[in-house]
Formats: C-alpha cells, structure tokens, sequence
C-alpha cells in the first residue's frame, strides 16, 4: 500500500497532512451546505445554455453511474457484502419502464417509481437467500443472480427475448439530466444521512464483525437485507430511467456485466464505505473511459480491466480512504502525543476517517 | 430411448467441464483464490490450438493426430501464462481482503477478454477434424466421434493431475501449502513457487480442455465467464478440494443441460445452470462430498 507518507517531498510541502486533515474537518462539519451547494451547481449547465449533445450525455451517465456506484458502496463497502450482481436491479428496472411505458401506457414518472419498487420486491426474495452467504459464495451467488435474470429475459416474450425493446417516444435530454442528478442528490443526502445513524452505525458492524454485532442483539439479517433493498430502489429506478434514456433495451445492455466491473471499480478508486468516494470514483473513471473511447474506440474495457488490476494492487484503500489515512498522520499530535495516551489510539490503523465530504 | 440420449450427450459434454473445474477447484484449494479468470484460460488454449493448426495447415483443419499434436502446445503455452499471472499480480493481493482478490481476477478476465476481441475479432471460431464424421452408433445411441476423444481426453488429463498431485514431489507440496502453507514453508517448501505452480497447472489443464471445446463446440474471447461459473457450480456441487467430487458434478451439471436443452429448450440450458447454482450455495453450500468448512 503506497500512501503519501513515504512519498514524502514536494508533495508533502504542498499538501502537507495537517492541511488535508483540515480539508476532511471542514467537509464534515459542513456536509449538508456542500451537498446543497453541489445540488445548485449541477442544475446550472442546462440553464447556461448546455442542453443536448455529446457533453450533456456523458454528464447523465456520469450521474447514473454515481448511483450505481453509491447503491453498490452501501452494500459493497459500508456492510461488507461486496456484490457482483447489483446490475439484476438495474436491468429489471429496466425492463419494468420499458413494459409499463410501452405495452401498458402508464406514464413515465409513475412507471420509474414502479421500476423501483419491483426492483425492491426482486431483492427482497433474493436477499433472504444470498444474504446468508459469505465471502467468495456471496459474490459468486449474486454474480449467478445476474446471469440468470439476463437468461430469463433473453428466453421470455414479455421483454421481447434476445431482440429486446425499442422506445421511441422518449422525454427529451434535459429531463434525464434532471432525473438522474436529483436521484443523486436524495441518495448522497440519504446515504450521509444514514451513515450517522444507528443504522449506517451497524450496517458497518456488520462488515466489521458480523458475529460480533449478532452478539450484542441486533438483528442482522434485517439490516443487511434493508440496505440491500435500499440499494435495489436507487439501482431499479436509475435502471428505470436508462431505458428511456437510451431508447433501447436488450439483455446485453440492461444486465451487463462489465458495467457491474465498472461501478465496483468506481466504488473502489473512490474509497469504499464513504459517501464521496463512490461519487468521486464515478465522476473519475467515466471521464477516463469516456476519454479512451473516444481516443482509441473499442479499448475502453481493457482499460477498465488494466484500473481495476492498478487500483486493487497499487492503492485498495481508493482516494478518499489514501487521503484520510494521509491526514491521519496528525491524529497522533492532535491527542497530545504519548503524554496524553494517545499512542495506541492514533497509530490504529483501523481508525476511521470521518470522511463525509459533499461533492 | 430420446432421455438416454441426452444423458450420454451430458456426459461427454461434462467430463469437460469436470475437467476444467478440477483446475479451478485446485487454484481455490491451494492459493484460496476464486480464479475468476480461470474460463479465460480455457479461451486462450482454445485459440492457441486453433491458430497453431492454421499456421501448419493454412486453415483451421487437420487431421486427428495434427488436431492432438498441438495440445502439448497449448498445455506448456497456458502453464507459462497461469505461472506468470500468479506470480505478478495475483501474489500481491493473496491474504487480503477476499473482495479484493476476487476484483484482481475479475480485472484480468476483462482485460483478457478485450484483448482477445481486439486480435481474433468477436466471431466464434472452431476447429474441423477429418476424423469427426461419420458418427459412431452405439446401441441404437449417437457418439459423434470428436465428443468420445474430448471425453477421454478430459479424464486423461484430470486423472494425470490426480496422479502428479498423489504421487510427486511437487504434487505432495502442492497439498501441502493447501494444508497449511506457514508448516510447509517450515519444513522448506517454496510457497509462493508451489502457488504459482498450481495456478500454472491449474491454467495448462484448462488450456488442454479449451482446445478440445474448441472441436465440438466453437471458442470466441467472450466464453470464459460461463466456464467459470460452470466450474463453480460444479466444485460447490462436489466439495472445494475434491477431485472425484468435480468429476461426478461435472458429469452430473452436462446431463442436466442436455436433458433441459432435449427436454425443454435449449435456451434454457443457461438460466437453469445458473439457477441451479444460486439454489445449490443457498441449500448445500458445503457440497455433496466436500468437507465441512465455513462458507
């Protein structure tokens, strides 16, 4: 693990821990200004004029993908139960818009609400099940439950099988952007808000020692499976959203794969078990690849393959989590040293960083 | 007469996949790693024989003993390239967090496949053996010719695997890090080598196997994943770190495709395995012969 403390030099002078140790304080003291101050940035570029074309595309996928990746982390990082079959939500969600808007005529809204909560219903059985896992069963599980949910669809009449569906009649690009920044910003608010709950306290138990906290009386089962079907509602109703969005559908495109790759790496590159590093990780590694397939068409997942293998080996810990053990360098002089007992304490590694930063 | 059909189609269609979910289950067992790359070898000796056979007869035909000929080819070819990846990258991330290893192979399937797309193209390919027509009757039952030498190839190299693990010097440290790596690294057993080399044999017998897949069936850069699944299922099927367990789950995962490819559809073949494979770690995930570890 390379963090910045052995680098040392220049690098140290500029941005010395004390500095990012501050930079961490104040987002944390003033999350919700951040968070709303983002919320007011990000509805600016189509009132400036930015409403349609290859820029306003690549920022709605960038807010999609942050959901995916901030529904995947809420599971994946903050409870420890990292799935590789969160994209089961997405293509069902999927799938329910383009039935509902298409075969049966409700109107889109109503039918995104619907992609969520059929999503919610899925994972709720699923979860009972796979929940239970561990380890490299739970993945392995969850993986399976994704292939079988594309298979079922490629079979089935109703999705319209291996052909999938075409919807033409679509809201115009400006509503997707509204859509998916907004259902960013209620999951940053609600993830942050959680994560300095009771609730976020023992999701993250659970990822700690789930014996542990089975020990001290809480119900494991029940939160694991909340926070699973919390992640399905936001990956169901961006997978809602999608359909429409890309005016097609298909096996392929609602339950894929590599995207499943994609969103654990964002997580992952951001710093899991936070809330602004799955963001960041998004934001990131969307624009690199966005970059790459433009540059050289066609090596965009051998690029994702080569961040993944870099980020796992070189710096697991991701951005946020190097940063705030960078800064956690000072906890020890903050304690008052040795003198005041603080020894123990400020060399722990597992110390959390209190990293809630807003955007 | 139409089931027994099926189920002898199963079966040879099994003892490969049996095959390459014995190697799977050994890079589990040893390195207690979940290769999620492991099909990607099975791709990658598929190409391997498919190309050195184009290279010596200018297309994708040969005879038996050409076809046979460039195995040996793609065992030493995929040995070099399970010892590599273990060695380089898979190594650095062993003994931490188990989503990371699994993210680190994920990664190397990805890349692989890509790679693979970027130079052969998406398009299945296969490899024409003269000797594979007409098919074999056997009691009133049809044994294409190819199926039967893929069959026995299959127990050939899990059985030579079984033997080299029981017998040889190499094969005894190799369970014996699978024990207990810190007491094998005590009595003067190279751990890290001895992991390398399982991922090494690991990846050669997938490579044998690949190039029997890809005569009776076809090979394209994006079948790995399937195969690795496949194997998973068979070693939760059979136990982690059982071979005869493999051998009877592989048998048993091809009779059930080709009994729902015959008897329903084969479209269902895959959503069935898969099903059948979220049920099988819910019900049983210690396996029917494995022993009893901690899921």
């Amino acid at each position: 693990m390379s963090t910045g403390s052995e680098e040392g030099g220049a690098l140290r002078s500029i941005l010395p821990p004390s500095r990012v140790d501050d930079l961490f304080g104040f987002c944390g003291d003033h999350a919700w200004a951040l968070l709303g101050v983002g919320a007011v940035v990000g509805t600016l570029p189509p009132v400036f004029g930015l409403r349609e074309g290859y820029y306003m595309t690549v920022l709605t996928e960038m807010y999609l993908f942050a959901i995916l990746a901030l529904s995947w982390d809420l599971v994946g990082g903050q409870t420890g139960y990292p799935s590789f079959g969160n994209m089961a939500f997405f293509g069902i969600g999927a799938y329910t818009t383009a039935i509902l808007v298409k075969d049966v005529g409700i109107a889109f809204p109503v039918a995104m609400v619907g992609a969520g909560l059929v999503a919610v219903g899925f994972a709720s059985v699923i979860g009972i099940a796979v929940l239970r896992l561990r380890g490299h069963y739970f993945a392995i599980a969850t993986l399976g439950v994704l292939l079988a949910a594309q298979q079922v669809s490629r079979v089935l009449d109703i999705t319209g099988g291996a052909s999938g569906k075409i919807l033409l009649d679509v809201p115009p690009g400006t509503a997707f952007y509204y859509l998916f920044f907004g259902l960013l910003i209620v999951e940053m608010g609600l993830v942050y808000y959680l994560s300095n709950t009771r609730f976020g306290f023992v999701l993250n138990a659970i990822r700690d020692d789930e014996e542990k906290a089975t020990a001290m009386g809480f119900n494991t089962t029940y939160y694991k499976t909340a926070a699973w079907m919390l992640a399905a509602l936001f990956t169901g109703a961006a997978g809602g959203g999608y359909s429409l969005f890309n005016t097609f559908i298909d096996p392929q495109t609602a339950y894929n794969g590599a995207w499943n790759v994609e969103l654990i790496a964002m997580a992952l590159i951001g710093g899991t078990g936070t809330v602004a590093g799955p963001v960041i990780g998004a934001f990131g590694l969307h624009t690199i690849i966005e970059i790459v397939e433009t540059a050289f068409v066609g090596w965009q997942l051998v690029i994702l393959g080569a961040a993944v293998i870099v980020t796992v080996v070189g710096f697991p810990k991701g951005v946020v989590g190097s940063l705030g053990e960078y800064a956690g360098e000072m906890e020890y002089y903050k304690r008052g040293g040795m003198a005041a007992g603080g020894g123990e304490a400020a060399s722990d590694p597992e110390a959390e960083p209190e990293v809630e930063a807003g955007e | 007469m139409a089931i027994t059909q099926f189920v002898v189609n199963g079966l040879l269609v099994g003892a490969l996949f049996a095959a390459v979910a014995v190697g799977f289950a050994l890079i589990w067992g040893v390195v207690d790693i979940i290769n999620l790359a492991h099909g990607e070898m099975v791709m990658l000796g598929g190409y391997t024989s498919y190309w050195t056979l184009t290279a010596v007869t200018g297309n994708a035909e040969g005879s038996l003993g050409l076809f046979l000929a460039t195995i040996p080819i793609a065992i030493v070819l995929l040995f070099g390239v399970g010892y590599a990846l273990q060695r380089t990258l898979v190594q650095r991330v062993i003994g931490t967090d188990i989503f990371l290893t699994l993210l680190v192979t994920f990664g190397i399937s990805i890349a692989i496949q890509q790679l693979g797309i970027q130079a052969w193209t998406a398009n299945p390919r296969s490899i024409q053996v003269a000797f594979a027509d007409p098919s074999l009757l056997v009691a009133g039952l049809v044994v294409p010719k190819m199926k039967l030498v893929a069959f026995v190839g299959a127990i050939v190299l899990t059985a030579l695997l079984y033997v080299f693990l029981q017998r040889t010097r190499t094969g005894r440290a190799i369970r014996a890090v699978s024990q207990n790596p810190e007491a094998a690294a005590l009595v003067g057993i190279d751990v890290e080598h001895t992991r390398a080399v399982t991922f090494g044999i690991s990846s050669a017998i997938a490579g044998g196997v690949g190039a029997f897949i890809a005569t009776i069936l076809n090979v394209q850069p994006q079948m790995g994943l399937i195969y690795t699944l496949k194997s998973f299922v068979i070693v939760v099927f059979g136990g982690v770190g059982s071979i005869p367990g493999a051998m009877v789950g592989g048998l048993l995962l091809g009779s059930v495709e080709e009994l729902t490819a015959g008897l329903v559809s084969s479209q269902w073949t895959l959503a069935v395995s898969f099903t059948l494979l979220i049920v099988l770690l819910v019900v049983k995930p210690n396996g029917l012969f494995g022993e009893v570890t901690e899921p």
